[in-house]
């Protein structure tokens, strides 16, 4: 088809949204990272000297440790999880996949508030249970594996959906018992599907922010945590900007492996899956119920005790809603977020409709997903000193932590649509707009809805850059439980909690638009394929 | 007349198209064969206008018509799976390039109407395509490409996803279907046994050149 002018210039806004967030101020933190140090302290701007550093060292071991130790406990807790989803049919059996999805739209305060309720001091289970897990690294990998279990569930699901049922019936016949069976067929088809969600599962535990932060404490937090305070607390922007630097060197690596992985990914679903039967005999039933109550212990304690600890809060933590405090704090977090899903609506359709055409433009929309939340913030920081208290820039990071979920959705719509349509539409008459308005946008329709609220969960439940770039008149709800967290008594943590209740409400209503169930067979991208599951896996990366 | 003068088209390395001329009368129909891959579908995007073709023009009575976007050529382009817009219904489907004429909605809607009743499909004319059967879906896209009075119909393998039975009795009824409205008629197709049921010419697609079948 012939290229129209207007075509050439779609990627132009996403690309300057691109240069000037995300690899500009990266470029920038680069600058600061070699020239900003004190000349008579050469050493310090060094970039090898964190390892010389017995501190920093161990915060950056660390950061990979626990990402290590994550994606280990999730394969092994989370591919048992996945057989028996995939396997079994059993009633709510569709109920408990689309809980999966609740943790992609928890913002990560809010999960941080779930594990402090049942573990912290006077927490449910830890106050039950007589252990106190404050500084210790539990409450870290705990709150860990309440957002990446889901995640590679999800995927081994999926996985051992593409697994052909007459391959395993041909093993079986040709002598191999179930479990051989297992092993030698099934394995290999599902070991790269896992692989890509356990590069995730580490990208996110090793750039993660917001858990580290609350849950980490002064031993245990992680790397991003210690740049945030390098930032904010200690005015060392060179150590930072290193440190920074030395993350994204990390973290590319590790999206490296995971793009290339999604490339071998990209092959056709399968036709004969293994077909699903009801659980038979005690093994099995009881192998149902140990797979829903790790799922219960890891994926839903925590929102459950968020809600049980706020329902037995005092009068006084539920009456700080209608504080000037509080009532600010949702105006700021609705209108922060309503903007920047404008924004990022905008620029993900654009990107997608210029991704048709480049794989390199695809890639593109990975950028600020490889760049973590922090990094963002504090290269925009540096970059625009003169804007970090404008709500034009606040706004614009927003839309640029959210922009790619509609991109990644309505691209993988866009790639479901069969090209004959727009053809025909052009060939009846209708110019490439109308083409576009008439028939492209109301069939990616449902891609776009799903992209959006993807969008806004990430947009509700921003803290990094909130952190960095807001104004003290500007506290979203996030910032709000982080500043009450932070005074200490009882009653400032029943006022976190009851705060966290509210945008836990928030976020499942963008939950519920995305899992809304559409019922119409006519759109190929509402069904749950591997698409769309990549984008929610990619979902996860807002937690950071 | 719809003519292709000194059309070329290079795909890759392979030549679809070299220095190829054709011509088809109003009331003509003409069967172009070729095996899958030959380079068949391209000639016909090309007359459409959603290719571009290296070298060569399209003209329309007397016409050159090649810089014309394809919404702007008046031809109607039937597709192997029919592309039916799923979202929209049987009715609209079938209004669909009226109201791209600006027809004002109600008045396409009741041309639609017209035309679906011709073609035996008003009651199913609130529904929506997916919920037909393969040889009504087949009736709704020759509905909807012969509602504008385009003044070329090009149809790519239009029978190829029906059963052999159904294909026969569809193959009669758009031929008498397509004559009564007298336009110039290319047919794409592999089957030489349906270019001859459906067409008073064929030529066949060998190597980017046409040769006369018949």
């Amino acid at each position: 088809m012939m290229k129209s002018p207007v075509r050439c210039l779609l990627p132009l806004l996403p690309l300057a949204a691109l240069l000037l967030l995300v690899i500009a101020p990266v470029l920038r933190l680069a600058w600061e990272g070699w020239s900003g140090a004190p000349a008579h302290d050469l050493a310090r701007w060094q970039p090898w000297r964190m390892w010389q550093d017995d501190y920093l060292r161990w915060r950056v071991l660390w950061s990979l440790a626990q990402a290590a130790i994550t994606c280990v406990s999730a394969l092994l807790l989370g591919l048992p999880v996945a057989w028996v989803l995939a396997r079994f049919e059993f009633r709510g059996r569709q109920g408990v996949l689309r809980l999966l999805m609740l943790p992609f739209v928890v913002p990560t305060l809010v999960a941080a508030m779930g594990v402090l309720a049942l573990w912290g001091p006077r927490g449910l289970l830890g106050a039950w249970l007589g252990i106190d897990l404050q500084d210790t690294p539990w409450l870290l990998l705990y709150g860990n594996l309440f957002f990446n279990l889901c995640l590679v569930v999800r995927a081994g699901v999926d996985a051992l959906g593409q697994v052909s049922a007459q391959r395993v019936a041909a093993a079986r016949t040709l002598g191999a018992t179930p479990w051989r069976a297992f092993w030698r067929v099934e394995w290999p088809v599902i070991v790269p599907w896992l692989a890509s969600s356990l590069c995730l599962v580490f990208l996110y535990c090793f750039s993660g922010f917001g858990l580290a932060l609350v849950l980490g404490g002064q031993r245990y937090a992680t790397i991003e945590v210690e740049i945030y305070t390098l930032v904010a607390y200690e005015l060392k922007l060179a150590e930072a900007s290193v440190l920074a630097l030395w993350m994204l060197l990390l973290t590319g690596g590790v999206a490296l492996a995971y793009a290339a992985l999604e490339k071998r990914l990209a092959s056709p679903a399968r036709m004969d899956p293994v077909g699903r039967k009801r659980p038979q005999g005690a093994a099995q039933w009881l192998a149902l119920a140990a797979a829903l109550a790790v799922l219960l212990f890891f994926c839903a304690a925590p929102l459950l005790a968020i809600v049980w600890k706020a329902a037995q809060a005092s009068a006084p933590a539920w009456a700080q809603l209608l504080d000037d405090e509080a009532l600010a704090a949702l105006w700021n977090t609705l209108r922060f977020s309503t903007l920047a899903l404008v924004a990022a609506t905008v620029l993900g359709l654009l990107h997608a409709l210029a991704a048709r055409q480049s794989v390199a433009w695809r890639a593109a929309a990975f950028l600020p997903f490889v760049v973590s939340p922090v990094t963002v913030a504090f290269g925009l920081l540096l970059l625009y000193p003169q804007w970090t208290a404008s709500l034009l820039l606040l706004v614009a990071a927003y839309a640029l932590l959210a922009f790619p979920f509609v991109a990644k959705s309505v691209a993988a719509g866009l790639d479901s649509l069969p090209p004959h349509l727009s053809h025909a539409a052009r060939t009846l008459g209708a110019s490439p707009w109308r083409t576009f308005w008439r028939v492209t946008l109301p069939l990616v329709r449902p891609a776009l809805r799903r992209g959006m609220a993807f969008a806004a969960a990430t947009a509700l439940g921003e803290f990094a850059v909130t952190l960095f770039l807001s104004r003290p008149e500007w506290t979203t709800l996030t910032t709000l439980i982080y500043q009450r967290l932070g005074r200490p008594g009882a009653a400032n943590l029943e006022a976190a909690l009851v705060l966290a209740c509210v945008l836990m409400v928030l976020a499942l209503l963008a939950f519920m638009l995305i899992e809304w169930p559409v019922r119409d067979p006519r759109i190929d991208t509402a069904r749950p394929d591997s698409k769309n599951l990549r984008v929610a896996k990619g979902a996860d990366f807002h937690h950071a | 007349m719809l003519e292709l003068k000194h059309i070329s088209k290079k795909y890759q390395s392979r030549m679809l198209a070299d220095d190829l001329s054709l011509a088809i009368a109003a009331g003509e129909t003409v069967a172009l064969l070729g095996p899958s891959g030959s380079g068949k579908s391209t000639l016909l995007k090309i007359i459409a206008g959603l290719e571009t073709p290296d070298a060569g023009s399209v003209w329309m009575d007397g016409q050159d018509i090649s810089p014309l976007p394809p919404e702007r050529r008046g031809f109607a382009l039937m597709f192997q799976d029919f592309a039916l817009f799923p979202h929209l219904s049987v009715l609209d489907n079938v209004a669909f390039g009226l109201v791209e004429q600006r027809v004002p909605k109600a008045l396409a809607r009741a041309r639609a109407l017209a035309m679906l009743t011709l073609f035996g499909l008003a009651d199913q004319a609130r529904q929506k395509v997916w919920t037909l059967s393969g040889g009504e879906q087949q009736r709704v896209a020759l509905a909807r490409a012969l509602i504008t009075g385009p003044r070329a119909l090009l149809l790519d393998e239009p029978f190829s996803a029906l059963d052999a039975e159904l294909r026969s009795k569809l193959q009669q009824e758009f031929r008498e279907r397509i004559s009564s409205a007298g336009m110039a008629t290319l047919l794409v197709t592999h089957d030489e046994a349906e270019a001859r049921a459906m067409a008073g010419r064929g030529v066949r697609l060998v190597d980017g050149r046409l040769q006369p079948v018949w």
